[in-house]
């Protein structure tokens, strides 16, 4: 909990003094255990690099644009879950905490996706997704983050974060991921 | 979303369309019975015969090639007969046996004539060795209808034997590609005629055609959120259904047409409801915290069943189509799913997991005779749908290592492979 909390704190430094997303994001899925998520732009091509300083051009120069980055990139974690299961377990718990204090501070909008391994029909894996997704968002609204501010879907089994079929990558497909929408 | 549809072909045949003779009962040929596991069935030796080609040279021999090859495959798929010829050899389609040795039974013949399209296709199917005419028809079809001119004739051969429609003009709607960029796609039920209907760069999963063929709902995504589309099958048109927040998930059209099972998950959970056309609900048709999906009709619209994990694992139920009267229907195994009900009435088929692969099922609607219809060499098979015959059923298997589709049938009890290529197939639906 306190290497995540340390890692948020890295982004957020860096962001504010070099702003050079890009940079952040590489170094961040080097040092991260879980694989890289799928997105599909990277920071890069949406941050434009500033002509001018940057304090001359935005009243507020520490202000983390989280809209333009993904909420792993500011730290907030994906949760994972138990075959066929969609209720919370303690680590997803503790990891949710986490990030309802980080989503807390940002205040934006983010998509939380509900995904299933492969094993399992693709329709009824759509719906083990989502009450994956709504488990999530429920928790996150009991911690005190606004139910306005999450939206929730599902992709079942169709973006596996990981391609094997194998338990190591069933385990990382049975997941609530958080993107920005 | 995006408009990008091709037109849609039109099944339309060209100009006349004469009937010579009906409403002669179809003279029985020399029946082979053959010895199933199961299941024993007569088949009905059938005669093609050499097709005459009066004139217009290599066009008209290809026409009157493509025309027999096509009607020879749609009876022999319909599981019906045993095809045979009169001596003449074929490289477009494998004989079962040659007349020698046999003396009665019906005769296809066809003539065949036009320099250029529309070429004259007259076909026959006689009494053989009397040759009294028992059903003709003469086709003009243009340069790309000799298929469907094919399909349409089989059908009447079809309809005279059993008395039901064939199924040789049907098609099958599935979903092809990978992760969030899945099409819709149409083949004919043959295999041929493959035909893209969707491009709007996302995820378009579980088409159900409308009875009358005239659309195919299915679930797609607009911006990460989950709606229900119509596409028009004359037009190719798209319009919205119903976007609630959560899933729009799995309809499948009633039997009249008139409204949609679907499952929603507004209130919290996905649950089973009616819809119209429109989008308006109709009504609510479950109340759990499970998880309730996968709902589908009984032919004649009375019951539902639908797949609800309210005991702790994926199990099948029927309800009424008010929501009363639930029981369950599946009791073995820890994950049954994905329903259909036979358009006959008499069974169901299913997906049950097994060890850590998905089998498909055949049941009775009273939980009776449960029958594995797949085995581990079929790697996971997923999402039957039946075809209006109620006889074959066509689902996605991956094991070939990428899900393609397959149609059993279930009299025979055989499998041929329907789609091929590298992307998956899935979610199929067969057409009425």
């Amino acid at each position: 909990m306190k290497r995540m909390q340390q890692k948020g704190m890295w982004v957020l430094a860096l962001l504010a003094v070099v702003l050079v997303a890009a940079a952040g994001c590489s170094k961040k899925h080097e040092v991260n255990t879980e694989p890289p998520v799928p997105v599909e732009t990277t920071p890069a091509e949406v941050i434009p690099a500033p002509t001018t300083p940057e304090a001359e051009t935005t009243p507020d120069a520490n202000a983390i644009d989280y809209k333009a980055l993904e909420p792993q990139e500011y730290g907030v974690h994906d949760v994972f879950f138990a075959f066929d299961k969609y209720d919370l377990d303690d680590q997803a718990l503790a990891t949710l905490a986490d990030d309802a204090r980080i989503l807390k501070d940002a205040g934006v909008m983010i998509l939380i996706s509900g995904h299933c391994d492969e094993r399992g029909t693709v329709e009824y894996n759509l719906a083990l997704g989502e009450k994956r997704a709504r488990a999530v968002r429920d928790y996150l609204v009991s911690l005190g983050v606004p139910a306005g501010k999450m939206l929730i879907t599902s992709y079942g089994e169709n973006k596996p974060f990981a391609q094997g079929h194998n338990e190591q990558a069933w385990a990382q497909n049975r997941r609530a991921h958080f993107e920005t929408p | 979303m995006k408009r990008m549809f091709p037109s849609w072909p039109v099944y339309v045949l060209a100009a006349c369309l004469v009937s010579v003779a009906t409403g002669v009962v179809l003279a029985q040929g020399s029946e082979v019975v053959i010895e199933s596991t199961r299941t024993a069935y007569r088949k009905t030796d059938i005669l093609l015969n050499e097709f005459d080609v009066l004139s217009g040279g290599e066009n008209a021999v290809a026409g009157s090639d493509l025309v027999a090859a096509v009607l020879g495959n749609d009876l022999q798929l319909s599981g019906l007969f045993r095809i045979g010829t009169s001596g003449a050899s074929s490289d477009s389609f494998a004989f079962e046996f040659t007349i020698e040795g046999r003396v009665e039974g019906p005769l296809m013949d066809a003539e065949v004539s036009g320099e250029q399209p529309p070429l004259t296709v007259s076909l026959d199917l006689l009494t053989y060795p009397g040759r009294q005419l028992l059903l003709g028809k003469r086709y003009r079809p243009g340069p790309d209808q000799l298929r469907i001119t094919a399909h349409h004739f089989a059908n009447e051969v079809l309809a005279m034997v059993t008395g039901q429609e064939g199924i040789c003009l049907t098609r099958i709607a599935f979903s092809r590609g990978t992760g969030d960029r899945r099409d819709l796609y149409v083949v004919d039920y043959d295999g041929q005629g493959l035909l893209r209907v969707t491009a709007n760069r996302t995820l378009n999963l579980c088409p159900d055609w409308a009875p009358d063929n005239g659309q195919i709902a299915f679930t797609s995504y607009h911006r990460g959120q989950q709606g229900l589309y119509s596409l028009d099958t004359a037009t190719g048109k798209v319009r919205l259904i119903i976007a609630q927040k959560g899933l729009n998930l799995g309809a499948d059209w009633s039997p009249d047409g008139q409204e949609l099972l679907i499952s929603l998950s507004q209130t919290g959970n996905p649950e089973v409801y009616r819809i119209d056309p429109a989008g308006a609900v109709v009504k609510r048709l479950t109340v759990s915290p499970a998880i309730e999906v996968s709902p589908a009709w009984s032919p004649g619209g009375h019951d539902v069943v639908f797949t609800s994990d309210r005991t702790g694992t994926p199990q099948l139920y029927i309800m009424d189509k008010d929501g009363s009267g639930r029981r369950r229907l599946t009791f073995e195994g820890q994950y049954n799913d994905s329903a259909a009900w036979s358009p006959r009435g008499d069974r169901l088929a299913y997906a049950t997991r097994i060890g850590n692969l998905i089998h498909l099922v055949l049941i009775k609607p009273t939980g009776e005779d449960r029958r594995v219809i797949t085995d581990q060499g079929w790697g996971n098979c997923e999402d039957p749908s039946w075809a209006p015959d109620a006889r074959h059923l066509v689902f996605a298997s991956d094991r070939s290592g990428v899900f393609k589709l397959y149609v059993y049938d279930v009299v025979e009890e055989s499998f041929r492979q329907l789609t091929y290529g590298d992307d998956p197939d899935i979610t199929p639906a067969w057409s009425y």
